[in-house]
């Protein structure tokens, strides 16, 4: 077991916005974590990441409890993540993005030639390799949202974490997308999904994760959730399921 | 080959410095040049932190006067000049590191305020506890060489803008700019934001605090007070940002233009000369962000481009 998060709760004020929560992932699998607005599926993701500190509960990731580590000793763990709201370094250069991943994350290197080097071909990877010396700032959302993987693979994650990356492409770019999260499963790294489109989280998932209002409705592939009449409820109301 | 080229022109730049006093004899040209250079002091080692780092400090002055003030006295003391620097930075260091846990805790404008606090109650503190002026004893005035004097602000500016250069092209560099650029995503990939913030106060609050400490073996007398005074923390931002921020070469040009500029004002305006400057900062922020490095680029990258198209055009 890559990751086994264990009775998470993080309340703000009266509101609960992870209740609760246990779930597990497996290295190499792709799972998608769905549910509608405010049901605590950004929560989460700020909770594995450290961006939050959990309330209470315990999450393990590869043998070693992480919950409350502070945000910067994630990547060196192995968790690496985009933002729903891409966040890159817009004044600096694309291969000066990536190097940031490569030089602080996980196998950090010192040595910046190499670095470089590095950066280059993961910019390759995700279609970015003849806009290396573009500054983020002049680059599109679709570019910008490759820059934001290219720089979390860097960091050599175990764990890639997607907070809506598919959101706001259009369907060409989003099929494009998923393909390279295919590539990037089959390199051997493990993903945990969060998005709205349902024919990308059917189609990359695993296994799929339902939340609704701070808690975990249900757990399954795609086809059973599909058909489970919680999910239905969750998403068209009591009458439908 | 670019770098190499860098380089051949810093050393040339170098050696035509250190000749200078073999050939300008006037004091007034002389004096005029050790202020320059101590404002490139003051203005890169501002950059380190303002620029590079993204953390605006308005208390700034502080550390120049904390290595002023503590040079000044071990000096007097019987100190060797340059021990007694030594100590001046380490003083204003010792200050970054009290200073640096609480300051970092505000973010964007909040710690911009709260360093110009700072600097202000550290500017009111030294005013009442040293109300006297420190002048020279006689036997440092008989003695007293301006070419000394240049020698030194021209060898703390050297080290002022090798260390800058050494850590802006350093992993600890590229982790600064990820800090200024954005906090969230640079500590989602391992930077330590804090860390990172602090590294570049204690460089930047060391090399002021030479600066100061330059400027104490320079003046023969003044108020201790005046190196902590705020206007040396907004001369050498206001040079950050004209000549452009977050470069090695935006500091040198901003306070090289700045003090050619104002002993040209001052001939001729006397008393205005501040409200040019304030005038002329606003105009810099607001149309020519990146200050002249920022047009610089500017240009330069139209040109590319010019270039690009027209090769598109002759090799459809």
């Amino acid at each position: 077991m890559l990751l086994q998060v264990e009775k998470l709760n993080k309340a703000f004020g009266g509101l609960k916005a992870v209740n609760n929560v246990d779930f597990s992932i497996q290295s190499g699998e792709i799972v998608g974590l769905i549910g509608p607005n405010g049901s605590g599926k950004t929560t989460t993701l700020n909770l594995l990441t450290g961006f939050l500190k959990p309330d209470s509960g315990s999450i393990m990731f590869d043998g070693k409890e992480i919950a409350g580590s502070p945000r910067c000793s994630m990547c060196g763990n192995g968790i690496a993540r985009t933002f729903q709201l891409v966040k890159p370094f817009l004044n600096l250069t694309a291969v000066q993005n990536v190097m940031i991943g490569r030089t602080f994350g996980k196998e950090a290197t010192m040595n910046l030639k190499l670095a470089e080097e590095d950066s280059f071909s993961i910019l390759e990877k995700v279609g970015l390799r003849s806009r290396a010396y573009v500054l983020a700032k002049d680059m599109t959302l679709m570019q910008r949202k490759r820059l934001e993987l290219a720089r979390a693979l860097a960091a050599k994650p175990k764990l890639l974490l997607l907070d809506e990356l598919m959101a706001g492409l259009n369907h060409a770019e989003a099929d494009e997308a998923m393909e390279t999260i295919r590539e990037i499963r089959a390199s051997g790294i493990t993903i945990l999904i969060v998005e709205h489109i349902v024919k990308a989280i059917m189609g990359l998932s695993d296994r799929i994760i339902v939340l609704n209002m701070g808690e975990k409705v249900a757990e399954g592939t795609a086809q059973e959730i599909m058909y489970d009449p919680r999910v239905i409820d969750v998403y068209l109301g009591k009458s439908h399921a | 080959m670019k770098k190499n080229l860098s380089f051949v022109i810093a050393l040339v730049v170098t050696a035509a410095l250190a000749a200078v006093p073999l050939f300008v004899k006037k004091d007034s040209l002389l004096t005029y040049l050790c202020m320059i250079l101590l404002y490139v002091s003051l203005a890169s080692s501002w950059n380190i932190l303002g620029g590079y780092t993204g953390q605006v400090n308005l208390g700034h002055s502080a550390f120049f006067g904390l290595g002023a003030i503590a040079t000044r006295l071990l000096w007097f003391a019987g100190w060797n000049i340059l021990l007694a620097m030594l100590v001046g930075g380490l003083l204003a260091i010792a200050f970054a590191l009290l200073i640096g846990s609480p300051a970092f805790k505000l973010r964007g404008a909040y710690f911009t305020i709260g360093t110009l606090a700072l600097g202000q109650i550290l500017y009111a503190t030294v005013g009442n506890l040293f109300p006297q002026i420190s002048s020279m004893p006689v036997q440092d005035l008989i003695s007293y060489t301006l070419v000394t004097r240049y020698y030194l602000f021209l060898a703390v500016a050297l080290i002022t803008v090798l260390a800058a250069t050494l850590v802006a092209n350093s992993r600890w560099g590229l982790g600064m700019m990820a800090v200024r650029e954005q906090e969230d995503a640079a500590e989602s990939l391992g930077v330590n934001a804090f860390q990172h913030k602090l590294l570049a106060l204690v460089l930047s609050a060391f090399l002021a605090g030479l600066a100061g400490g330059a400027f104490a073996f320079f003046q023969i007398g003044y108020y201790p007070q005046y190196p902590f005074s705020p206007i040396w923390t907004l001369d050498s931002t206001m040079m950050a940002y004209i000549g452009g921020t977050g470069t090695i070469l935006g500091p040198i040009i901003g306070a090289i233009f700045f003090v050619v500029l104002k002993e040209v004002l001052s001939l001729n305006l006397a008393e205005f000369h501040p409200t040019v400057f304030g005038i002329l900062f606003i105009l810099v922020v607001l149309f020519l962000p990146g200050g002249f490095m920022g047009l610089w680029k500017r240009i330069k990258d139209k040109q590319q481009k010019k270039r690009e198209s027209m090769a598109e055009l002759s090799h459809p």
